[in-house]
């Protein structure tokens, strides 16, 4: 079993008939996702790959047995999307639009959070277990970077997970579950949460998150790890160490202000429970070959 | 998108909020003007988006016409780069509160700050003083209720017409907050005065990005940035920092451009600027490479890692940019991700050295900084 999808889950996929939409279904598919269905208004009786298309979640829910939720739709559609994904009762939703407004964010977080739901994203490449599944978009073809392994990975950002992955599958492993929390000041998943299903995950030895200056995201995971709610080996690449104070680098959630947030707390809080700290992303490697030892990767 | 005070404090009145009488200057010759429209004794608050204005002299109180001429002129001549000032009545303090609203990513409900100590930095007080601030947390499908607003008055200590009056301008502030899609509203100090009203006495307000196609456009001029260079690339939608190293970064995606930057100062290099020309700007390498040849960077380093921005893309853009703009400063290409193979064919054709991975490529710009040959 992996976390969030394998090659199982019932998929559906909300803005199937788009150009992005129509493209990553067909490379999600040759990933092996389970793809059941696709929804864009007005084009229901059309096929794409050859699945039925519907109106809207409601109509596909109707006829298909769903599980999860994958969301190409524009920004600004985005809040929509995910409140009828959940009015037809989908609990695993994947949005990687990137552009979602602050306060739409904090609407879908908190519908999620009270329906018991998982949203994770926006501004995310979304969530691979090579090999089996992905809800989203990677370069599953690109081995070096994107091997079937056990270590699980959890990022902020798109670009250094193809670095930083890379860096393990070169030191001898592979990832099992790798999920993309995305860039935005707010998630609708946040680290931490996703740590209970790793703990639980018997495919899974350690767990890398690739996380950066701003936000608490990597205090909570040091804290979920103290509590002893997380007990598998942590190593840690934190992005901006040397980062001006008051500068955003790039992502909006990705700004020191008023003290907090910088790269030096992070570490600090994730070295005091025994997780390490890869000052770069080679040494990543490194430290799970320390941490696992000789154990199957 | 960060909003100067006196935008913020036009957002205020609009929503019902009262602000001290207050003129907006763009010269000193415009002083004059202003004047007759106060009384003294006034205050001249540079506007500029930076904090700290009162603690750097960015604000004068004056008390009168020679002295208010001769500080404005100071002001404008400032190093801060000073473009306008507001000028503004001078309120007769009683109390400065603290009060803002922003949101919390972990509860996904808006977060109300309230402080009894106004004018200084939250932040601040945060650490050294927390049981001083008040907060509490507005369900967003809710809204804010009438209670918390109670709340957060008694807490502060206020009664009678002083909470009715505070309640008002909580939820006028609550609002303005959700109808600007803000990612912060501040009101730093608020002042209560000596006849018993309540002003805003300063103002921050920071309207979320992704939300600019809703919100009504302030027009991006070159006040709201720090250099010219960062002003011309946001124009451009390229995200860009001006530092004033040595080592241009043209880079794709935030994650990987932030750790660029990390390793070239681990390796004792230095950063000339940050640019990134990923994403939806994976086709703008010309328009990127023209922003580094602005600075006097002695070397450009390109990495990045792409899955939709594709390498070959990348690589042909780069070359195209070099032969369009004969950069006259080495180029080190690190250039990986889908059709990486192609990418390479492409800037070997070019007569450039592809390199696979991101320290080495790093080493190899920070030592042609240091003067090594290509
Ligand atoms: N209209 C006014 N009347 C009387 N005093 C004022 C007035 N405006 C500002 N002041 C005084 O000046 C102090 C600083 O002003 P303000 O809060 O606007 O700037 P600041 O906080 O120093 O700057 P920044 O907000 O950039 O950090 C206030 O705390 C207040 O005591
Ligand atoms: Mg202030």
């Amino acid at each position: 079993m992996s976390i969030f999808i394998d090659e199982t889950t019932k998929v559906l996929i909300q803005g199937i008939t788009g150009k992005e939409g129509s493209f990553w279904t067909n490379h999600m598919i040759g990933c092996g996702t389970n793809v059941v269905a696709g929804v864009t208004p007005g084009k229901e009786g059309q096929q794409v790959e050859g699945r039925d298309v519907y109106h809207s979640v409601r109509r596909a829910v109707d006829k298909v047995e769903v599980e999860a939720s994958m969301l190409f739709v524009p920004p600004r559609f985005t809040k929509d999307a995910v409140f009828e994904a959940l009015d037809g009762g989908i609990k695993k939703i994947v949005t990687v639009a990137d552009g979602i407004p602050l306060h739409d964010a904090v609407q879908i977080r908190k519908a999620a959070m009270s329906e018991g739901a998982m949203v994770i994203g926006g501004n995310t490449s979304g969530v691979i277990s090579p090999g089996r599944a992905m809800m989203g978009f990677f370069p599953y073809w690109i081995e070096r970077v994107y091997k079937q392994g056990r270590i699980g990975v959890m990022t902020r950002s798109g670009s250094l997970t193809n670095e930083v992955t890379a860096m393990v599958v070169k030191a001898g492993f592979g990832v099992s579950s790798l999920i993309g929390i995305g860039g935005d000041p707010v998630p609708g998943t946040r680290f931490a949460e996703m740590l209970p299903l790793y703990e639980a995950d018997d495919q899974t030895d350690a767990v890398v998150i690739i996380g950066e200056l701003g936000g608490t995201m990597e205090e909570e995971c040091a804290e979920m790890k103290g509590l002893g709610i997380f007990t598998k080996p942590l190593v840690a690449f934190l992005g901006g160490r040397t980062a001006p104070e008051g500068k955003r680098m790039g992502h909006a959630g990705a700004i020191v202000s008023g003290g907090k947030g910088s790269v030096k707390d992070k570490i600090k809080a994730i070295e005091s429970v025994g997780g390490k700290v890869a000052e770069r992303p080679r040494f990543v490697g490194d430290y799970l070959k320390e941490l696992l030892g000789d154990r199957v990767r | 998108m960060k909003l100067f005070e006196y935008q913020a404090k036009e957002t205020f009145r609009k929503f019902g909020i009262e602000t001290p009488a207050g003129v907006l200057i763009k010269n000193a010759e415009e002083l004059s003007d202003a004047m007759a429209k106060t009384s003294f004794p006034i205050v001249l608050k540079s506007q500029l988006l930076m904090g700290g204005r009162g603690k750097k002299g960015l604000i004068r109180l004056v008390s009168d016409e020679a002295q208010a001429r001769k500080e404005c002129g100071e002001l404008f001549d400032s190093e801060y780069n000073v473009r306008k000032i507001l000028v503004e009545q001078a309120v007769d303090i009683k109390t400065e509160l603290y009060l803002s609203i922003t949101v919390d990513p972990v509860e996904a409900k808006h977060m109300i700050i309230a402080c009894g100590d106004g004018g200084v930095e939250i932040e601040t007080l945060a650490v050294e003083s927390p049981e001083r601030i008040i907060r509490e947390y507005v369900d967003p499908d809710r809204g804010l209720m009438p209670f918390q607003i109670k709340n957060v008055g008694f807490s502060l200590g206020l009664e009678g017409d002083l909470l009715k009056k505070f309640s008002a301008v909580l939820a006028n502030l609550y609002k303005a907050f959700v109808s600007s899609d803000a990612e912060l509203i501040e009101i730093n100090p608020l002042f209560i005065t000596g006849d018993g009203n309540i002003i805003a006495g300063d103002g921050k307000l920071s309207i979320d990005d992704n939300s600019d196609f809703r919100q009504p456009s302030y027009g991006k001029t070159r006040d709201y940035y720090d250099s010219d260079a960062e002003y011309e690339a946001s124009l451009e939608g390229i995200p860009y920092l001006q530092f004033d190293g040595d080592i241009s970064l043209m880079c794709a995606g935030a994650g990987l451009t932030t750790t660029v930057y990390d390793l070239i100062n681990y390796e004792g290099g230095t950063v000339a600027n940050y640019l990134e020309f990923g994403g939806p700007n994976y086709k703008k390498a010309v328009r990127a490479m023209e922003l580094c040849l602005k600075n006097d960077s002695k070397v450009i380093l390109v990495v990045t890692f792409g899955t939709i921005a594709r390498a070959d893309v990348m690589a042909e853009g780069i070359v195209d940019a070099i032969s369009r703009l004969k950069p006259d400063r080495p180029i080190v290409t690190c250039i990986r991700g889908t059709n990486e193979e192609d990418a390479s064919r492409i800037l070997k054709e070019a007569g450039l050295v592809p390199l696979y991975d991101t320290e080495e490529a790093v080493r190899k710009a920070v030592a042609i900084a240091k003067g090594e040959k290509p």
